[in-house]
């Protein structure tokens, strides 16, 4: 089973915390025999989607852009879990994480089809795939917290997640926290 | 009495050709009418070297409203509005102008329905809070790729409904009060039925995909182990 995890801390003291929480992943991972591929998107060469769909029409599944993106794409193809870790950055995602998901259309269909009662793209990959996403918050905030889970929740239905697990944690939580958190949330995915 | 300064910021990469600055620029039209000032930006040209971020910086420190509109990327805002959001809360941590300031927002989807836009309507009343801005609201809409970034004018009668959103909050905007519950009301609501949008949407790509050459690629999957 291969897991795939992509660490959206910045390089300033956001990020701090995300380092203790990649390793206890990885170390949890390690625990449960699964194949780690990571990725710390800040040191990466990821572009800006474009939006030009060329990736649909033009050469499908492939990029315009050649980058490192092309080795996020490739790994999230091969996985069967993903984690996503993040500061929390207005109720969503850090722009370093975002603009690897940007470019996650490539391994989409342009096509639209209804799943659960809405319009959604077809994945191109048949390999279904489990979702859990861990935030970092300086403070509490209920406002915050809600939106996050919410967008969670939106991306889940569009990558046919088909286990969903999200975990806030603060900024400044012990190393302990962190790895209990990240166990529990393995737990909960029921990743084996 | 000095004008208002209104300043339309484009988070689309397509720029001056994409739907986001067509409904931005139509707002700032409507808001110059009513006695505004206004000036816009590319994100994508403001990121692009030190000089500009810093003239983005200065001109949303000048302005009265700022407008954010922007197309939904997975969900969410666009990653290089993320960083211009991010970017303009750490400026405003250290230093914020005196007068109050207000934001608004629009966001269009691809997809027929608005509710995929909730989490970046969410986000961008998250940004206006914790950077000290006032919230003047936000129109949402579905069924973006209709619009095509077509004048509203050349998109015709489909668009009553964006038109008459737009107009509604410009009006207010320029009385000093938020975006009405009406206008968001109206501005989400779908172009067409969903099944005529869908049927026209994958007929669109089929074609396309003709005329390339790619349709029997269409669902290759180059990166399968």
């Amino acid at each position: 089973m291969n897991i795939l995890i992509l660490n959206g801390a910045p390089l300033n003291g956001r990020g701090a915390a995300h380092i203790i929480i990649r390793k206890a992943i990885e170390n949890e991972s390690a625990a449960r025999g699964l194949n780690v591929t990571a990725f710390d998107l800040a040191g990466m060469d990821i572009k800006p989607c474009h939006g030009c769909f060329a990736c649909w029409l033009k050469h499908p599944g492939v990029c315009a852009i050649r980058d490192d993106q092309e080795n996020v794409l490739r790994a999230m193809a091969a996985s069967d879990v993903v984690v996503w870790t993040t500061p929390v950055t207005f109720g969503g995602y850090s722009s370093e994480l975002k603009k690897a998901l940007d470019r996650f259309i490539p391994n989409l269909l342009p096509f639209f089809a209804l799943v659960k009662g809405e319009v959604h793209h077809p994945h191109r990959y048949v390999r279904m795939r489990k979702l859990m996403v861990l935030g970092t918050l300086p403070v509490p905030s209920p406002d915050s917290e809600k939106v996050f889970r919410m967008l969670v929740d939106r991306n889940a239905l569009n990558m046919h997640s088909t286990n969903t697990q999200v975990a806030l944690l603060r900024e400044d939580a012990v190393e302990t926290g962190i790895q209990h958190a990240v166990k529990e949330l393995f737990e909960k995915a029921e990743v084996l | 009495m000095e004008r208002q300064k209104a300043l339309l910021i484009v988070g689309s990469p397509k720029g001056l050709k994409s739907t986001s600055h067509v409904l931005g620029s139509t707002l700032l039209e409507k808001l110059k009418s009513g006695g505004m000032v206004a000036e816009e930006i590319i994100v994508g040209a403001a990121l692009h070297s030190e000089e500009s971020l810093e003239k983005m910086q200065g001109a949303l420190e000048e302005a009265d409203l700022v407008v954010f509109s922007f197309p939904l990327f997975v969900d969410q805002v666009p990653a290089p509005l993320i960083k211009t959001l991010e970017l303009i809360a750490h400026r405003r941590a250290a230093r914020r102008p005196e007068q109050q300031q207000r934001i608004m927002a629009i966001v269009q989807c691809g997809f027929p329905e608005n509710i995929h836009n909730q989490p970046a309507c969410g986000t961008m009343r998250q940004f206006a809070r914790e950077a000290g801005f006032v919230w003047a609201g936000i129109l949402a809409m579905g069924m973006g790729g209709f619009i095509g970034g077509r004048p509203l004018e050349k998109a015709g009668g489909v668009v009553r409904n964006v038109v008459k959103a737009l107009d509604l909050a410009a009006a207010a905007l320029l009385r000093g009060e938020a975006i009405p519950d009406e206008a968001a009301e109206i501005m989400g609501k779908p172009l067409m039925p969903r099944w005529l949008y869908m049927v026209a949407a994958n007929w669109g790509f089929r074609r396309q995909l003709k005329k390339r050459g790619t349709r029997k690629q269409a669902d290759a999957r180059p990166y399968e182990a």
